[in-house]
């Protein structure tokens, strides 16, 4: 090439142009259905009255994603989105069955839950924490040190306090058994706060005074 | 307090940007499935990633910097291998001879660009083809806005010093860095 006009004339040839429009069109539309296959599929309803308020429930094809106190609906679906980039759809026929467990379990009549939870947003750690939740018979109780014991993470007692605070099924991952070391209900972000935890526990028959 | 904007859902991401960004990985490595592996393989990546993006995040130069990245990797895999010719840009030549000659040329100009370090190469492109600003360009590469001025000038004089025989512009600024603006 004798000049830079040339050269800038063999750039433009090369780059100008872009991709041919068939070869877009179909990358776009492949990747459109890769991405719709590979997003959760998230679906919600809500529970006006039940023994401990007002319930939002969230459920995946895997289980149960998410359950919280009150009748926020906006907020709710917001931090579905932000956790999931998915906006979740209201269904009752998905998320009745969690529904209906949920109110049958804090009005009495039942004393277990026989649903699937999706913890697969949740880290490693917290995982770990809440399905040590889950071993804790009902009626009884654990402290925030004996979980992080049975994790294996003796020294994690208050990070052990914080992923049970975010938890993001309460009720069904029983939380509201684990207290302080010196057996006082502290720390429940759901419902009417400690007063809810002890609702959740005298009905499971625990001993708190 | 001021309700901060929702986190826009994925597949709204992939409507407002894989166009744009499959041109600029298509640039990078001019071959068609190929553009196509890279555009999948980083928007998946980014799907798994999207829940630790704060929302309010620049997503467009987020997703610009993992294709970039992915289109470099792909690079790297193809690197002894020649670039594709490019079979089908209008012949401007009026012979059969430089036909092949003029062919032939575009083939040593793509391989010298695709060799080009990623942020000259990648800079040079966002730039003159993809219509970016340096600013935006200095987010998604991580670079201060003059950095990727920098860049894109040095991509330029490489490619001159390779191809350009003919004597230095008589300006104190040649014609190829005048477009560096």
């Amino acid at each position: 090439m004798k000049t830079e006009a040339e050269l800038e004339q063999v750039l433009d040839q090369l780059y100008a142009a872009g991709p041919p429009r068939v070869a877009a069109d179909q990358a776009v539309s492949r990747l459109r259905e890769q991405v719709a296959g590979r997003q959760p599929q998230l679906w919600y309803g809500s529970l006006a009255d039940s023994a401990v308020g007002a319930l939002l429930v969230a459920v995946s094809s895997q289980g149960v994603v998410a359950v919280d106190f009150g009748d926020n609906e906006a907020r709710f679906v917001d931090r579905l989105r932000q956790a999931f980039g998915v906006r979740p759809d209201r269904s009752v026929e998905r998320a009745g069955p969690a529904i209906r467990q949920l109110d049958e379990y804090v009005q009495g009549k039942r004393s277990t839950f026989d649903l699937p939870v999706d913890l697969e947003a949740c880290s490693d750690f917290q995982r770990r924490v809440l399905e040590a939740a889950v071993a804790v018979p009902r009626g009884r109780l654990a402290t925030y040190g004996e979980i992080a014991v049975r994790i294996g993470a003796p020294r994690a007692a208050r990070a052990v306090g914080q992923a049970l605070a975010r938890n993001p099924v309460p009720i069904i991952v029983p939380c509201h058994r684990v207290v302080a070391a010196d057996g006082s209900l502290t720390g429940y972000s759901g419902g009417s706060g400690v007063d809810t935890k002890a609702k959740l526990l005298r009905l499971e028959g625990a001993a708190i005074a | 307090m001021v309700a901060q904007e929702p986190k826009p859902e994925f597949a709204d991401l992939v409507e407002a940007h894989a166009r744009e960004i499959h041109a600029f990985v298509w640039r990078l490595l001019r071959e068609d499935a190929e553009a196509e592996d890279v555009l999948q393989s980083a928007f998946l990546r980014a799907l798994r990633a999207y829940d630790r993006l704060p929302r309010g995040a620049n997503y467009r130069a987020w997703l610009y910097k993992i294709a970039g990245n992915e289109a470099r990797t792909q690079l790297a895999k193809r690197a002894r291998r020649p670039a594709a010719l490019p079979e089908d840009f209008p012949a401007l030549a009026p012979s059969v001879e430089h036909q092949a000659e003029q062919r032939m040329r575009l083939g040593e100009v793509a391989q010298a660009v695709e060799g080009l370090p990623h942020k000259q190469r990648s800079s040079l492109i966002l730039r003159n083809y993809q219509g970016l600003s340096y600013a935006e360009i200095g987010e998604i590469l991580e670079l201060s806005p003059e950095a990727a001025r920098a860049n894109v000038y040095q991509a330029l004089r490489k490619l001159r010093d390779r191809f350009v025989t003919g004597p230095a512009a008589p300006s104190a600024r040649s014609r190829v860095e005048e477009r560096v603006r």
